[in-house]
């Protein structure tokens, strides 16, 4: 059969694409100064320049290019974690992405053809948004890209490519290249959100502690009608790959991602063939399933990690500071993350609520996020590409005792799902900060109220409403700060964990600064003090 | 993690282990005491005990 069969592609994706426009800064004769800029406008980069445009922040985004998306539309990321989505609904685009994207929430994995361990995340959330969502990373960026261009028009520059920084004390003096000519801005910060072959970070002359891993993968992006179930499929051990791994997964437009693990010696030009990729989808497939390529790609993967993300008025995020293998969807969801921890923070220091201490905390918290990804997802690797005949031996002890033994089933990993970290305690901090899930607030959620200007809330446990409006008129005119009142008996009260008379201070990244046990004024300014790095009395 | 002897009938118990790899090849063998060591480390649990043990048996290495 297969000696006959023509392989169908399907016809490529029609990206947008968004006209360069000539700046003010080429005409100019003084160089402007910039509140923000950003260079790179992939997942990272887009999400902290809605952010802070939705701040009132004045930003410049810089991208080299006029459309989302790179090397085959389909590449790159397609799972977006729930604090992602908390974050997409906070920035107006989550319900464009709940209307196209695949809601999942359970995962199963098989050894062969037996199933040895599920989750289902669905049981531990009281979100308004689901565990996960796929889509296609450039749908993403598209929406964010419509949604910025709604708050701020100007906000993102196309074909501007940088081609030098200058760090400075007091900020960046960024050298940009266009269809139009050369000019030069000023940025009080400058952000790097270029990615993982960062030239701005490599150029510093910084090392990202970079190892390739031998392992070789190659996705077919595929589309068929057969009915296979909406939830994350992995094979430890695929008796239809010749018993390597097999990632299954549907995504937008009734697209399956398959992923196939290969012979690490394996020549990625001659896997990525359509008729070795397509003999490989019949074996996963049948003999009777239509089905046509969207995209082929063949991949290993590597990871890295910068040593620090702020160096001065420059502060990287995204890939462009860590790369982790891409397990579990720890790569894109936390780079969004990364640009949700630093929008509200460079917004409030800009606008002189906040001591610029305070971008530190970016780098302690980011960072230590980036050290745990970092860690989880090669705890996955090791299990998925066993290095000697003795870790297949203790991988296959695992695989054998969890088809009959609840324990062992949670030591066969194939990749941690991304949860939003939490992070360490810090001078911010001095308890750690854990993130707070969408749930109900007041008849609306969370993110709904953190949408409204830049400012904590503070959770007033078993106090009134007009308590909680005397507090926060007491409070709100000295510090960015609103009080809601929650009853002792909901499940926003029982999710943080906090009794009756307590009060807790949630960020405007939907982290819990503080957790009060006497609600006193002068307790909850300490609080205040400390997480915004503020030196006022 | 415990020094001292914990295994009332320690003849016993090797007997049992001895008598569980008889007609195994010697993949086999491996096989099963890996098995072992994971139904095993589940019993103990103690992350800080299994620890001790895992260093312990690699320094123990004739």
């Amino acid at each position: 059969m297969s000696a006959t069969e023509v392989w169908k592609f399907a016809p490529a994706y029609e990206l947008p694409s968004w006209p360069f426009v000539a700046p003010p800064d080429l005409a100019a004769r003084e160089r402007r100064r910039y509140p923000v800029v950003i260079a790179g406008g992939g997942l990272a980069g887009l999400t902290l320049a809605c952010d802070l445009a939705l701040r009132g922040i004045e930003v410049v985004l810089l991208d080299e290019d006029d459309t989302v998306g790179v090397r085959g539309a389909s590449s790159r990321g397609i799972c977006y974690a729930q604090k992602s989505l908390e974050i997409f609904d906070r920035l107006g685009i989550y319900e464009k992405i709940r209307e196209k994207g695949i809601t999942w929430s359970v995962g199963r994995t098989f050894s062969g053809a037996d199933e040895i361990y599920s989750f289902n995340l669905k049981d531990e959330s009281l979100s308004e948004q689901p565990p996960f969502i796929n889509l296609q990373q450039f749908y993403l960026e598209w929406f964010l890209v419509e949604r910025i261009r709604d708050i701020a028009p100007d906000a993102i520059r196309w074909k501007s490519k940088v081609v030098g920084v200058e760090h400075g004390n007091d900020g960046a003096v960024v050298e940009v290249e266009t269809p139009a000519g050369a000019y030069a801005l000023q940025a009080e910060w400058f952000v790097d959100a270029t990615g993982a072959n960062s030239r701005i970070r490599d150029e510093l002359g910084l090392d990202a502690h970079a190892s390739r891993h031998t392992d070789r993968w190659c996705i077919s992006d595929v589309r068929f009608k057969k009915p296979f179930a909406v939830e994350r499929w992995t094979w430890i051990d695929a008796p239809f790959n010749e018993g390597r791994g097999v990632w299954q997964h549907l995504m937008a437009d009734a697209v399956w991602r398959l992923d196939y693990q290969m012979d690490q010696h394996a020549d990625p030009e001659s896997i990525s063939r359509p008729e070795v990729a397509g003999a490989r989808l019949r074996a996963q497939l049948g003999p009777d399933v239509e089905f046509e390529f969207v995209w082929i790609g063949p991949y290993q993967y590597r990871d890295h990690l910068l040593d620090t993300f702020r160096l001065g008025r420059t502060i990287f995020i995204g890939d462009a500071a860590h790369v982790v293998c891409p397990f579990g969807a720890r790569g894109g969801n936390n780079g969004i993350q990364d640009a949700a921890n630093l929008g509200w923070k460079l917004a409030l220091v800009l606008q002189g609520r906040a001591g610029e201490t305070l971008i530190d905390s970016y780098h302690h918290e980011r960072h230590a996020a980036a050290v745990e990804n970092l860690r989880v997802t090669r705890r996955t690797a090791r299990f998925l590409a066993p290095r000697s005949a003795a870790e297949h031996r203790l991988r296959r002890a695992v695989i054998a005792l969890a088809r009959t033994h609840e324990f062992a089933r949670r030591l066969a990993n194939t990749g941690r799902m991304a949860q939003a970290n939490a992070y360490p305690p810090s001078p911010w901090a001095p308890a750690g900060a854990r993130s707070l899930q969408n749930v109900t607030l007041e008849g609306t959620t969370v993110m709904r109220v953190l949408r409204d200007g830049t400012r904590f809330i503070g959770l007033w446990i078993g106090a009134s409403g007009a308590q909680a409006a005397a507090l926060e008129g007491e409070l709100g005119a000295r510090w960015p700060l609103a009080v809601h009142a929650v009853a002792a008996d909901s499940a926003l009260a029982r999710h943080v964990g906090a009794g009756s008379g307590s009060f807790v201070l949630v960020r405007p990244d939907a982290y819990i600064a503080a957790q009060i046990d006497d609600a006193a004024p002068a307790n909850i300014e300490a609080a205040l003090r400390c997480a915004l790095a503020s030196e006022r009395a | 993690m415990k020094a001292e002897p914990g295994i009332a009938d320690a003849d016993g118990f090797y007997q049992a282990w001895v008598a569980a790899h008889e007609g195994l090849s010697d993949a086999e063998s491996a096989d099963l005491d890996a098995r072992l060591v994971l139904l095993l480390a589940n019993q103990v649990s103690d992350m800080k005990v299994l620890l001790d043990c895992i260093a312990a048996a690699r320094a123990a290495r004739l």
